[in-house]
């Protein structure tokens, strides 16, 4: 039972309500009409932003969809230039990559504990890192400012990074732990018998067996870190520490905002989740429904 | 189902962990090997205690160190610097909860954050459960491609989002209202951002939009979970889709239904930025869209359309939010499990 969970997706090909032959064709086109239908209000207003983006800021206030008189791509260059849109883009990626990097490596070897291993208080030490899943981030928000200001580290990414990677800690563990917990024990006793040590069963056997709910793990952990507005609003001052999900905000004005600045930032921010969303999401995907994972 | 199975497989891990070292022994499953008794008590132990400690301090020192220090900032008048002298008792919670115009305030923001996990649990449900059942029934390429464009938003910082549909719904020139003109659609160009009835749920929905590639990749691996003998037997009585939908499927996915819904509403009683981008700290238009987290930042960090200010107090506030938050989804996880058993 529990080497199906890992090994075999169960059923993944079935699908219901296969028998009644005749409708099978116009079902076929009604669920397409209906995905395709939700894919054009996902896509038409992100691709928009595109369209708005190369026109002048006179086109994109008065006639926005008209056609754009030329492409204008100064709009691109100048909104690279006037923010630190590279600084922002780099300064995200280094937050987001270390935190995906110590969540999976410190998560992992708790949840491989808790997991595998029986000792008095395994139940509580399994909640006390789940507790952090419903905890809105406001409760804590002022006391790490202080911890922070007493570290000295308010107004750096290092700041970021152990916030992130603490509250990723629970998420992460829940997760692992229920994944875990599905690989047959025999697997682990068999290399015990073989001289494995606790930190070989780690590295040889569980690791290579939870490589779908590691690469979940690392995806969301990414993606969290890479959209968090609050943090960064609280412990990030200058401009040079900023993320993009707090640093874009400078191109709107109190009055005067750039519009056809502030949209080609948008656009520069978002493609590098876009795209790496075009290569992750199959991972993903496949990952989810490998089984074994109860959300 | 699947994962009552997935749980009672787990237990029968347990069970089989527990028998092979009945002495509570980690790690070492060799009966009469040679190595010696006060060495297998104690170097497993501490290697393991060492491969927990990393994880256990860093979440530890950030966060349940900073909740215990939230927890006792609520118990003193205190204004964020200088020391904590000034311990007043439950009187921050008092004022929170009964308080003269303070009370109003909260009461307002919790019925905003109930009003807004309503909008976002009806359609996340409503149209995360439609479009991955209708996944499930194309072909898998297609359905893989579907995601590929369902999960974009998902990725995209709040800022994005926020500024995109504050852009597009702009009354002055926003883009909604030239398409909603040209298509002879008047009645639909209404002032979304700008009107106290439509602000909340306008950002609401916009939140839903974003967020919706989860949920339904999570409904998907749930209901591909669902044991294919169920489906032929639904087959075999006769049962058309929807029927199958409604009396297999959805039944089966349970557990995943709960835990969406208490993310979902975890989700909505901490929902921040979008608010704060599109109506900014006031929670415009006259308040309409102030939530918890809103009236936090005010409360705690100043800013326009503050009424009071105290760390104290906003830290109570957050106190009082999150009891709320921990009793409702447990209480809802609790249900499920006494109904599953």
């Amino acid at each position: 039972m529990a080497a199906t969970a890992v090994t075999a997706p169960a059923a993944v090909s079935a699908r219901p309500g296969r028998s009644s032959r005749p409708g099978q064709r116009r079902a076929a086109v009604i669920s397409h009409g209906i995905l395709t239908l939700y894919a054009i209000c996902v896509l038409v207003p992100l691709l928009f932003v595109v369209y708005l983006s190369v026109k002048s800021l006179s086109g994109i206030l008065a006639t926005p969809t008209a056609l754009p008189d030329r492409i204008h791509t100064e709009n691109y260059t100048q909104a690279w230039s006037s923010a630190d849109l590279g600084r922002y883009l780099i300064n995200t990626v280094v937050v987001a990559g270390v935190t995906v990097a110590v969540v999976l490596l410190l998560s992992s070897l708790a949840a491989y504990v808790i997991a595998r291993y029986h000792f008095r208080g395994n139940q509580l030490l399994y909640l006390f890192f789940v507790s952090g899943l419903a905890l809105p981030i406001q409760i804590i928000a002022l006391p790490l400012f202080i911890l922070m200001r007493q570290l000295g580290l308010l107004d750096t990414l290092p700041s970021l990074i152990l916030v992130f990677a603490a509250g990723g800690m629970s998420f992460s563990v829940f997760l692992l732990v229920n994944f875990m917990r599905s690989i047959p024990m025999e697997l682990q006793e068999a290399a015990v018998v073989d001289g494995a040590g606790p930190i070989q069963v780690y590295w040889h056997v569980v690791l290579p067996l939870v490589r779908p709910a590691l690469g979940i793990v690392a995806i969301f952990e990414f993606i969290n870190a890479w959209k968090e507005f609050f943090l960064p609003l609280l412990l990030i001052q200058s401009t040079n520490n900023m993320t993009v999900s707090v640093g874009v905000q400078s191109f709107q004005g109190e009055f005067d905002t750039q519009w056809q600045l502030l949209l080609a930032a948008l656009v520069i921010v978002s493609l590098p989740t876009i795209i790496g969303a075009l290569f992750v999401t199959k991972q993903l995907r496949r990952n989810l429904l490998s089984g074994g994972i109860k959300m | 189902m699947a994962s009552q199975a997935a749980e009672s497989s787990s237990r029968l891990a347990v069970r089989t962990a527990r028998r092979s070292r009945p002495d509570g022994e980690p790690g070492s499953g060799r009966p009469g090997s040679g190595r010696a008794g006060r060495k297998r008590l104690s170097r497993p132990r501490l290697v393991l205690a060492g491969l927990v400690l990393p994880a256990f301090a860093l979440f530890a020192l950030f966060v349940i160190y900073p909740l215990i220090s939230s927890v006792r900032y609520s118990f003193y008048d205190w204004d964020g610097t200088g020391p904590l002298t000034n311990f007043i008792g439950f009187r921050n919670y008092t004022y929170t909860l009964w308080g003269q115009g303070f009370a109003g305030e909260f009461w307002r923001a919790i019925w905003h954050n109930v009003y807004f996990f309503g909008i976002s649990m009806v359609l996340t449900l409503a149209v995360g459960l439609t479009l991955a059942y209708l996944l499930l029934l194309v072909h898998e390429r297609a359905s893989q491609r579907y995601s590929v464009v369902f999960i974009l938003p998902f990725t995209l910082p709040p800022v994005v989002i926020a500024l995109i549909w504050a852009f597009y719904l702009e009354p002055n020139f926003g883009v909604f209202y030239d398409v909603t003109s040209f298509l002879h659609l008047n009645f639909l160009a209404l002032p979304f951002l700008g009107s106290t009835t439509l602000a909340l749920p306008t950002i609401a929905v916009i939140t839903a939009w974003a967020g919706m590639g989860f949920p339904v990749l999570v409904f998907l691996a749930a209901f591909s979970d669902v044991p294919g003998d169920l489906l032929d037997a639904a087959a075999l009585d006769g049962a058309g889709r929807i029927r199958t939908l409604f009396s297999v499927l959805i039944p089966s996915i349970r557990p995943t239904l709960v835990v969406i819904t208490s993310m979902n509403f975890i989700g909505a009683f901490s929902t921040f930025d979008l608010i704060y981008i599109m109506e900014g700290t006031q929670a415009g238009p006259s308040y309409s869209t102030d939530v918890l987290s809103t009236l936090f930042y005010r409360t705690g960090f100043g800013g326009f359309g503050s009424t009071a200010q105290s760390m104290g107090l906003a830290t109570a506030l957050a106190v009082v939010g999150f009891v709320m938050v921990v009793a409702v989804s447990g209480a809802l996880i609790w249900v499920q499990k006494r109904v599953a058993t």
